[in-house]
């Protein structure tokens, strides 16, 4: 009984302390609730950016190639299909097959690739094509810069297309000139299916570009699986990309964490100060405190009690802002949602609360170790 | 008498006002750090994105069809298809020189080892070349394509008895460093033994060549002075309408977008501009490395935009709410001053040029203490200095202002309604 009675009694100075002195009470809410939003936003954004950023390194194009293995020059198009069957598809950006071979456009020898245009808008962002894309099964071709430029094509224009050693020709539309500034401006490129046609070459493929967000490491292993399980192909990296994104992706991280590390510290201090400041404002009603006999535990208990409930409340108020700022951000640079991550959101609440206890503590220790009648004196 | 109280108040306080100005100093410290890492992060992260590579392909002008569609090889000797060595350097004397951070001359040609056809490409390693300015640059493939990774050393370009060998040929050949290996050059009978310094690892089509110095090749052919194309690496802004525009036809643009294109560090401009500076050549951008490096640039500064705006607002109020406990705190002192005559406009003033002093003490350590944050991420992450840029003095010192004038705006109100009987009553 006489215990239950001590409780509320502890219950209600802290509710009293909370409410009575709402202005700065609000102030140290206020306080705490900044220094929630800033780690939980964010602890957020360090932990997503590298996600976020590995997709947009997918705009240097293919990152994984599967070639024909041995000597062979090209390979069976189920092959692949049982390759890719191996990619986690939640990763998988775009697979494009391409079939190489050389062709006469209006009479004139060129190398021309097979492949399916939709994939490789996926794969290789970076294509500009002046002109329109091809739309979906249309007999219409895409042709490089350099050959456009020799031939002096325009986009629209009717061209003939024959392939070597075969009278049948084939009248189609140029939809779109292509620029790279590589060595895809050399070539003619048209559908799969009708290059494959044309070539009687059915159901095979040179190569397939793959664009998959994984790091170097997730890709070692993805190589030496399908190397392994899918005899006849041979996959290989393309070190250029997969090793540049690994550093420059590895840099942004660690930009990324030292700021949020900084930034934490200082705010971490910043509500540090202040609760210090709203505790030390109160040295006068410890000295009182203790005048009408209440031991130093008690009162480090009261306040311990009032700087958790504090915590509590501003971390939870600031880890939904921070939740909502990280989402602000995502949606804004990369253009996507994130998801709402618990374990971030629980580090938030436990680092204000122990913050906010630890900042109330120091003051009061200090206040609780003074004399009641100096402190009650003033000054 | 001002300036006594004033005093005296800073003195009394100096444990509280202490405190205000290290919360100053911490968030001012925030905000010079924060702005002077998002203002230099488009530039560093410029820089790392240079491992992938050349964006920037310079041909000869005559060759650029033929020998890309046909595989023709020119009859050596034949000017327009080739570029002269010489012409090198003229690359920095572009308009935006200081943006061309690598580049190597390349001469490319079949050859034989043993009965094997191979590519043998002549280039510069690492070369200390002589402006016309008189300035000396170092450049050549090492800076060039730094994700190479090279087992044994990278050839000095003195050493014309030297070669790098790629892996994948190397484990055709069955080449180990220190083997001597003899090349022929068309049109040679006699072989000429090279020592292997290096297998390389490129990860693309250089794999399946052998690179050796240029005056090697130059030799070998008898096309002294000669180079087949230029790779250039260049720092660039990223691409929008007027740049793409400008790609398709330059002429297309009025003279005012035509001015804002040629001044603007696009890929195209200074594409254009190498093309001015290098005699008979093509420049072409490399689409899959300018596109992507526009896109990634770009995110990386409005995520740093985001990140310092937060952090900029955290501080401010972190302050003000600090200024405002400390004011309150203070209350009863205010209400004596009021009971012994002071008047409003007295307190205001008194309190804000306290305030505004500690601010300036907090604010200028603070500064300082904001560029050591600067400088420790830099040395961090990117491993060189963060540039420190002067336009952050003037943000920083407005937004100190601001802050500890918008901060302490409640606290003043709450001032000048202060009643001195109440207040030193008690409550």
């Amino acid at each position: 009984m006489i215990k239950m009675t001590k409780y509320s009694m502890y219950t209600k100075m802290i509710w009293n302390a909370l409410l009575r002195r709402r202005s700065r009470m609000l102030i140290a809410l206020l306080a705490v609730a900044i220094g929630a939003t800033v780690v939980s936003g964010l602890v957020t954004i360090y932990y997503d950016v590298p996600r976020q950023m590995g997709r947009e390194f997918r705009s240097y194009g293919a990152n994984l190639l599967l070639t024909p293995a041995g000597d062979q020059q090209v390979m069976a198009q189920n092959l692949v299909a049982n390759a890719t069957a191996l990619l986690p598809s939640d990763k998988l950006i775009g697979i494009a097959p391409y079939l190489y071979d050389r062709i006469k456009l209006n009479e004139q020898p060129f190398l021309v690739a097979g492949t399916h245009f939709q994939a490789v808008k996926k794969v290789s962002p970076y294509w500009q094509i002046r002109g329109e894309w091809p739309a979906d099964q249309s007999e219409d071709i895409v042709i490089g810069a350099e050959v456009a430029e020799r031939l002096e094509i325009e986009p629209g224009q009717q061209v003939t297309l024959a392939a070597a050693g075969s009278e049948t020709e084939k009248k189609v539309k140029v939809a779109g000139i292509l620029r790279t500034g590589g060595s895809e401006e050399n070539f003619i490129f048209l559908d799969l299916s009708l290059l494959q046609q044309m070539l009687k070459k059915e159901g095979v493929i040179s190569i397939a570009q793959v664009s998959i967000t994984a790091n170097e490491a997730e890709l070692n292993t993805l190589t030496q699986q399908i190397g392994e399980q899918v005899p006849g192909v041979a996959p290989r990296l393309v070190k250029q990309v997969t090793q540049s994104e690994q550093t420059v992706l590895g840099k942004l991280q660690a930009l990324v964490y030292l700021v949020t590390i900084v930034v934490l510290l200082l705010t971490l201090i910043c509500v540090a100060t202040t609760m210090m400041a709203v505790v030390t404002e109160r040295r006068k009603e410890i000295g009182l405190k203790k005048a009408l006999g209440a031991e130093n535990r008690s009162i480090i208990l009261e306040f311990l009690g009032e700087g958790l409930a504090l915590g509590a409340l501003g971390g939870l108020l600031g880890t939904i802002l921070g939740f909502f700022f990280a989402q602000a951000v995502s949606v804004n640079v990369f253009g996507r949602m994130i998801s709402f991550q618990p374990l971030i959101a629980l580090l938030a609440l436990v680092v204000s609360i122990a913050v906010t206890g630890l900042a109330c503590l120091i003051p009061v220790k200090i206040a609780t170790e003074v004399e009641p009648a100096i402190v009650l004196r003033g000054e | 008498m001002f300036w006594e109280m004033l005093k005296g108040a800073l003195v009394r306080q100096s444990r509280k006002m202490f405190m205000v100005a290290i919360t100053i100093a911490l968030g001012v410290s925030l905000t010079t750090a924060m702005l002077n890492v998002m203002l230099d992060v488009g530039d560093k992260v410029n820089r790392e994105l240079k491992a992938y590579g050349a964006n920037i392909t310079v041909i000869p002008r005559a060759a650029s069809v033929l020998r890309d569609v046909y595989g023709i090889e020119a009859s050596s000797g034949k000017t327009g298809q080739y570029l002269q060595e010489a012409d090198v350097g003229k690359l920095k004397t572009i308009f935006w020189a200081n943006n061309i951070v690598a580049f190597s001359p390349l001469l490319e040609t079949k050859a034989t080892v043993g009965s094997d056809d191979i590519t043998v490409v002549g280039t510069w390693f690492n070369r200390q070349l002589e402006l016309p300015t008189g300035e000396v640059v170092e450049t050549g493939i090492k800076e060039l394509k730094s994700w190479w990774t090279v087992e044994g050393n990278w050839i000095n370009d003195t050493d014309i008895k030297g070669a790098m060998v790629g892996s994948t040929l190397a484990r055709k050949l069955n080449l180990h460093i220190g083997d001597s290996v003899e090349i022929v050059l068309p049109g040679g009978t006699q072989g000429e033994a090279l020592t292997v310094q290096g297998i390389f690892n490129s990860g693309g089509a250089e794999d399946d060549q052998i690179f050796v110095t240029l005056p090697f090749v130059q030799q070998g052919l008898n096309l002294p002075g000669k180079i087949g194309k230029i790779e250039v690496s260049a720092i660039t802004t990223p691409e929008n309408e007027l740049a793409r525009k400008a790609a398709h036809d330059p002429k297309s643009l009025s003279l005012k977008e035509w001015e804002t294109w040629y001044c603007t560090a696009y890929v195209s401009s200074i594409a254009y501009q190498i093309e001015e500076a290098v005699g008979d050549s093509r420049a072409k951008p490399v689409r899959q490395v300018a596109e992507s490096e526009g896109t990634i640039l770009q995110k990386t500064q409005l995520l740093m935009l985001l990140i310092t705006g937060l952090s900029l607002a955290g501080s401010a109020l972190g302050i003000s709410n600090l200024l405002m406990a400390n004011i309150m705190e203070r209350s009863r002192e205010f209400g004596l001053l009021k009971a012994l005559g002071a008047t409003d406009r007295d307190v205001l003033l008194l309190t804000l040029t306290e305030i505004m002093t500690t601010g300036l003490v907090g604010g200028i350590a603070g500064y300082f203490l904001g560029l050591g944050f600067a400088q420790i991420i830099g040395h961090n992450v990117f491993g060189t200095a963060v540039a420190i840029n002067a336009m952050v003095i003037p943000w920083v010192i407005i937004s100190v202002i601001l802050i500890t004038l918008v901060g302490s705006l409640p606290a003043m109100r709450m001032l000048l309604s202060l009643r001195p009987a109440a207040v030193l009553h008690g409550r």
